[in-house]
C-alpha cells in the first residue's frame, strides 16, 4: 500500500519540515469538506427524507454532498434509522470497507437511544457504542433542512480537523469489539484486520488490544478468498 | 355451484360434524373452532371438496393463563371469494404440533416462523430452523413470558437525554424543543 493514500496528521511519528504543511494540511481538510461522497445505509424510515435532500429541492450536491454506491469509494455512512441487530453486523462490516478518513452520521432518534423501538429485543439502542459516531440528526425524522444542516455541522468539523472519531475506533477497539461481541457473541469475527489497519496508520492507542481483541484472536479463522465459480 | 350455495352447503356440513363449531360473521368470514387432532382432517375437507386453497397465513396467541397456545389457519377460497378462519388450541408445554406442509406449502414458511417466534415444534414441517431472527439465541421473544423491556435494560446501555454537547447547542439557540419529561 502507499503511504501517500493514508497521509494523516501524525505528529508524533513524522516531524513536520515543510513551513507550509499545516497550510497544506488546512487545504486538504477545505477540499475533504466540499466533496463528500455519502453511502447512505438505508436502515429504517429516516431515508426517506434523502431524496428531498439529495434533489433539486434542498440540493445537498451544491455543497459537494453526492451519494455514493460502494462502500469503498464513500467517505460518509449515513445510518438513517434504527439498526437491528441483524444489520448491525452489516453495518459493521460495511463501516471497515470503508477507507479512512470516514466519518458516520446517525440520523434519526432511534440511532441515538432507540427511539420508539426503545423496549425492541431486535435493535441497538446506541450506535455509538458499536461504530464511533461524528454527528447525529435528531428528530423522527429529521427534515431535509436539518439533514443539511447536520452535514454543514460536519463540514465545519472537518475543515477544523475536529472530525477525527474514525481515529477512536483505532485507538479504542477493544472498547467497541467488546460492544459487538455482547451482541453479537464471542465468535465475531470481521473480515477486516482492524488492528492490523491500525498499527499501518499508527493509530493504536493503550485501548486498541484489550481482552475483547485477545478474545478475537483466539477465535480468528484465517480469511481465505472466495473460489471464483463460473 | 354459486358462492353462496357453497357457503350454505359448507355451513350446513360444518355444524353437522361433531366437535365443530361454527361462528358466521357474515357471507365471507367463517370462524370454526375445532379440536387439534381434528384440524387435519377438516383442512384437508375444506381444500379437497370446499375450494379453500390459498393458506394465506397460521397466526399463533399465546394464552398464557390457559396454558395454551392459540393457532389459528386462515384460509381463503377464491371460488366462494370467502375467508375461513379455523383456530386450534395446543397446551403450552410440550407445544408440538402436527405440519400441514403436505395439504399446504406455503405452511412450511409460516410454521417455521411460528417456531422461532414462539418455539411451537411442528412435526413434519421442512425446516425448523432459523428464519429471521438469525442472530438470535434467547427465548422465543413473542411468548408472553418474555419480558422484552427487562432484556433490554440487561443487554442495552441508555445515554443522557441532556448530554454535555446539547447544552452547547442550546447556548446557541438550538436544542429540543419540548424536554423529554415534559413530554411523558
Amino acid at each position: 500500500m502507499k503511504e501517500l493514500d493514508v497521509r494523516i496528521e501524525t505528529p508524533e511519528q513524522r516531524p513536520r519540515s515543510n513551513p507550509l504543511a499545516r497550510v497544506f494540511d488546512e487545504l486538504v481538510r477545505f477540499c475533504r469538506s466540499r466533496s463528500m461522497f455519502m453511502l447512505h445505509y438505508c436502515t429504517g424510515c429516516g431515508a426517506i427524507e434523502l431524496p428531498p435532500a439529495m434533489t433539486s429541492r434542498f440540493d445537498m450536491e451544491r455543497l459537494g454532498i453526492q451519494p455514493m454506491v460502494t462502500p469503498r469509494q464513500a467517505d460518509i455512512l449515513l445510518i438513517t434509522g434504527y439498526v437491528s441487530i441483524k444489520t448491525l453486523k452489516r453495518v459493521i462490516l460495511t463501516y471497515e470497507q470503508m477507507s479512512a478518513p470516514k466519518y458516520v452520521i446517525g440520523i434519526c432518534s432511534c440511532t441515538v437511544n432507540g427511539g420508539m423501538y426503545w423496549q425492541s429485543y431486535a435493535t441497538a439502542k446506541r450506535l455509538d457504542q458499536y461504530l464511533p459516531v461524528d454527528l447525529y440528526i435528531a428528530g423522527c425524522m429529521p427534515r431535509p433542512e436539518a439533514v443539511i444542516t447536520g452535514m454543514r455541522e460536519l463540514m465545519a468539523k472537518i475543515r477544523d480537523g475536529r472530525a477525527d472519531s474514525w481515529q477512536d475506533y483505532y485507538r479504542r477497539y477493544d472498547w467497541y469489539l467488546g460492544n459487538q461481541q455482547h451482541l453479537f457473541g464471542d465468535d465475531w469475527q470481521t473480515p477486516t484486520d482492524v488492528i492490523g489497519e491500525a498499527e499501518h496508520y499508527r493509530l493504536t492507542g493503550p485501548e486498541t488490544l484489550g481482552e475483547h481483541t485477545a478474545l478475537l484472536q483466539q477465535h480468528q479463522k484465517p480469511l481465505e478468498p472466495l473460489k471464483l465459480q463460473l | 355451484m354459486a358462492a353462496t350455495e357453497i357457503t350454505r352447503w359448507l355451513d350446513n356440513l360444518l355444524t353437522e360434524i361433531e366437535g365443530v363449531r361454527i361462528e358466521r360473521r357474515n357471507d365471507k368470514r367463517l370462524r370454526v373452532d375445532v379440536a387439534a387432532e381434528a384440524l387435519p382432517a377438516l383442512l384437508e375437507l375444506l381444500r379437497g371438496r370446499a375450494s379453500y386453497v390459498h393458506l394465506s397465513a397460521i397466526s399463533c396467541v399465546d394464552w398464557i393463563d390457559d396454558g395454551e397456545f392459540e393457532l389459528v389457519y386462515h384460509l381463503w377460497s377464491y371460488e366462494s371469494q370467502s375467508l375461513i378462519s379455523a383456530h386450534i388450541r395446543i397446551p403450552r408445554d410440550p407445544g408440538v404440533y402436527l405440519s400441514v406442509f403436505d395439504l399446504y406449502q406455503p405452511a412450511a414458511f409460516f410454521e417455521r416462523d411460528i417456531h422461532e417466534m414462539y418455539g411451537i415444534f411442528f412435526e413434519g414441517s421442512p425446516d425448523m430452523e432459523k428464519f429471521i431472527l438469525t442472530e438470535w439465541d434467547g427465548p422465543p421473544p413473542m411468548r408472553k413470558e418474555f419480558d422484552s423491556e427487562a432484556w433490554v435494560n440487561d443487554t442495552f446501555d441508555w445515554q443522557e437525554y441532556r448530554p454535555d454537547w446539547l447544552r452547547e447547542i442550546e447556548a446557541r439557540g438550538g436544542g429540543i424543543e419540548i424536554p423529554p419529561e415534559e413530554q411523558r
